[in-house]
């Protein structure tokens, strides 16, 4: 894709979500968006010092501690911009760690104890409508109508998931779209090169779709010589991203106009059998291996492929990776829809920042947000290479410290899947529906169903949730959903 | 006051107690169980809109509830089959006194006294791919062996239930030694005199008369397997694909990860009248034995 025609996409896309969403608050809940902003003394340039300065105000001399609830791992990234912030307002900042798959968990219960656990918490992207429907997050249209400079969002890169019906809830603070990284050693092997070639009639290369991926993967996995074709994941927690991405390239949406489940029609179904073939070519911990664990395997370099975010590259250019330097990056693969390629790059994960409704200091903690999720701040959080956050704003790809940390050939890949990035199944129930997924899509893997099976039982299942959850509701959520898939990308899904 | 009788005003105290304490509880279960109420709906637990009987209706349809609980009977009664037939084994050879027969006692029962967590990871380190057990197998072998017991289907459960039965046979063991120590002598004296063998006197004198106690052995250890969770969530959650998810996994999923406690409620009483059911028929034997 030319530069253009991505800025082009880009500004189309803005356009439809701005419209979306404005259509969206028209019908659901009147907000900011639709009411002009304030007058603040806030720019781009310089939103953190005023955010800072306002706390400082509200502050006025007390002793504050804000308490952030954040995924462990992410102390890197949250802490110097915390650091600072208390330097410069006084208010002092306390981390309370959770394990990443259970920050949303955390955060619902805070929602029945209401103990005021914490003032602001980092919950993955995907958890926001049920943290919203909760009542655990404060609606954020008044503080941002407030303090919020106009642009605000104007660079970020993916900001769907920090609105929820029309309304601002948090904000994006980790790209985190969905990337392949490739042993570039193997890759341009001539030897390797002419036997794949003699064998499929095309050459090695970054795989364009599912099926050379497939095929590469076949053709490097030599578990006898030490050699894997992937360090796919096929752990129930993150199996069901991959088959997404599968899914969507054949030209599908997850669901109808009314909610009736699609994913169990044959494109679903053949996704999942490629998916479930593939797996035979992955090193024998894929089916075990966590996040890190997934990391130090692709770094032993004894793979051809991964999958991965951000987060995954910074560990892999890192020291304690064999694979540095030796690697090659592509969006995820896509799929031949009617004659033309399709790619349907991912954001399946990110962390937001966002403020806890039972929180003492509710104001003074969305100063906090703004501040972090700032330009210039976000830009020092996502430089450190001990965290995970990775770039989502425009002006980090231009940070000569992020440049260095994820070397220019992946944030050029990054960049682009992130500006067509498709968004999760952001409706309320999202860890219902993905449970049933992933429960699924692992007993095909592990071959207790049939794919066919597996995806006629997840679509009745989220039939039922559909039911109880309000379809009425559901529908308004999913049209906006839907209106927010990249033009390029939602214009040739059925 | 002078009104109530004496015996009531005796008794009151305790039942008062056991009203606030079982009967509430219990309401509330029954109402929830009618109710599709989670609490992360802002919405107070009384004010739960009426359900009717639609928990019941999904459970019926629900394949993964429906196949955790027998999945869960499987565990069970593998786990107390296993766990008897060793505790016997044990009990007989711990029956006469022998030099440090004490000592060996008290190790036997140590894995009991281990936190289940504990227990459970210990079996997860063992069982891993690169772990002990199939290093192990490597070495009898000769060849490399990288099973992934964890992530298989079938052989998932194996290190799932073989936690449990190391964990837990020591207790099955103290009663049913308990149990031999306490046999009357005299029939198993008369039996020895008439010439029976040990196997006979055993299959035909002693274990009649343990039958009281296997069976309330057997009743606690099946009530408290059917509730197994520690070795589940630490060896697999239910996976891979919930071939692993037992009653309580798929409980606690639903009621403290999604908080669908109106369904779990539901699910909850199910499972109740499942557990009675089977108990009633594993206390049979106490029964005929008055």
């Amino acid at each position: 894709m030319s530069k253009k025609s991505i800025v082009t996409d880009r500004s189309r896309r803005k356009f439809m979500q701005s419209a979306a969403v404005g259509a969206t608050a028209a019908v659901i809940a009147p907000s900011f968006i639709m009411s002009p902003r304030m007058a603040n003394a806030a720019t781009l340039g310089n939103v953190h010092i005023e955010a800072a300065k306002k706390a400082k105000e509200l502050a006025a001399g007390r002793n504050i501690t804000l308490k952030v609830l954040q995924p462990s791992g992410s102390l890197g990234n949250v802490k110097p911009v915390a650091d600072q912030f208390t330097a410069l307002t006084g208010v002092a900042v306390e981390y309370l760690e959770v394990p990443l798959g259970e920050i949303t968990q955390k955060i619902l219960l805070e929602a029945v104890a209401k103990s005021g656990a914490f003032d602001l918490a980092l919950p993955a992207t995907f958890g926001m409508p049920d943290l919203v429907e909760s009542g655990i997050l404060v609606n954020l249209d008044q503080y941002a109508s407030k303090y919020e400079p106009a642009g605000f969002q104007d660079d970020a890169l993916f900001s769907t998931g920090d609105y929820y019906k029309g309304s601002l809830y948090g904000y994006q603070t980790d790209g985190d779209t969905y990337v392949m990284f490739y042993n570039k050693d193997w890759l341009e092997n001539p030897d390797e090169n002419k036997k794949f070639a003699d064998k499929n009639g095309y050459e090695l290369k970054v795989p364009d779709t599912w099926e050379e991926l497939d095929a590469m993967m076949a053709h490097f996995h030599h578990p006898d010589k030490g050699m894997y074709g992937g360090a796919l994941f096929r752990t129930q927690y993150f199996l069901a991203w991959e088959w997404w991405v599968r899914f969507h390239a054949k030209g599908f949406f997850p669901l109808d106009d009314d909610l009736n489940p699609q994913i169990n029609n044959a494109a679903g179904v053949e996704a999942l059998e490629e998916m479930v073939a593939a797996s035979k070519h992955l090193y024998p911990g894929a089916r075990t291996n966590g996040l890190f664990e997934n990391f130090e395997a692709f770094g032993a370099g004894d793979k051809f492929c991964n999958i991965g975010w951000g987060g995954t590259q910074k560990f892999l250019n890192s020291d304690k990776s064999s694979i540095k330097g030796r690697m090659a990056f592509g969006p995820t693969p896509g799929g031949i829809v009617d004659g033309k390629l399709l790619r349907t790059p991912y954001f399946n994960w990110g962390w937001n920042y966002v403020v806890s409704s039972v929180s003492a200091e509710p104001e003074i903690a969305y100063l906090l947000t703004l501040y972090a999720c700032s330009p210039a701040m976000s830009t020092v959080a996502v430089r450190d290479p001990d965290g995970y956050f990775d770039p989502f704003r425009g002006a980090h790809y231009e940070d000569d410290a992020i440049i260095k940390t994820y070397s220019p050939e992946f944030l050029a890949v990054h960049k682009a899947s992130m500006e067509g990035s498709i968004p999760d199944l952001y409706l309320k129930g999202q860890g219902e529906y993905f449970d049933e997924l992933r429960t699924n899509l692992g007993a095909a893997d592990a071959g207790t169903k049939t794919a066919k099976q597996a995806l006629d039982d997840t679509a009745k299942s989220w039939e039922r949730i559909t039911r109880r959850m309000g379809k009425r509701s559901q529908g308004v959520q999913w049209s906006f959903l839907k209106s927010i898939y990249p033009s390029s990308i939602r214009n040739r899904l059925k | 006051m002078n009104r109530i009788p004496f015996n009531i005003r005796l008794v009151l105290p305790a039942q008062l107690t056991i009203m606030a304490i079982v009967v509430v509880p219990t309401v509330i279960l029954l109402w929830l169980a009618h109710t599709d109420w989670q609490p992360t709906q802002n919405i107070p637990w009384f004010d739960a809109e009426f359900y009717w009987f639609w928990n019941f209706y999904d459970l019926w349809y629900d394949e993964r509830f429906i196949n955790s609980v027998f999945r869960t009977l499987f565990v069970v009664a593998t786990c107390i089959a296993v766990e008897l037939f060793l505790a016997l084994g044990l009990a007989l050879l711990f029956l006469d006194e022998w030099p440090w027969r004490k000592v060996a006692v008290s190790i036997i029962i140590l894995p009991m006294m281990i936190i289940p967590v504990d227990a459970a990871n210990a079996f997860f380190m063992l069982f891993n791919e690169r772990g002990p057990i199939n290093h192990l197998i490597t070495v009898i072998t000769g060849e490399v062996f990288e099973f992934s017991w964890l992530s298989h289907p079938t052989w998932a459960m194996v290190p799932i239930m073989l936690a449990e039965i190391w964990q837990w046979t020591p207790l099955m063991f103290l009663l049913v030694l308990t149990g031999l120590m306490n046999l009357p002598e005299n029939q198993i004296r008369a039996a020895v005199g008439l010439g029976a063998s040990p196997v006979r006197i055993f299959f035909r004198v002693m274990l009649p008369l343990l039958v009281p106690v296997i069976s309330i052995a057997v009743v606690i250890r099946a009530i408290e397997t059917f509730k197994i969770f520690d070795p589940v969530y630490i060896l697999t959650r239910g996976q891979p694909g919930g071939a692993t998810e037992t009653i309580s996994m798929y409980m606690y999923n639903g009621a403290f990860v999604y908080f669908r406690m109106g369904y779990i409620a539901a699910a909850a009483l199910l499972v109740l009248f499942v557990v009675v059911s089977v108990c009633l028929v594993l206390a049979r034997p106490l029964r005929k034995h008055g």
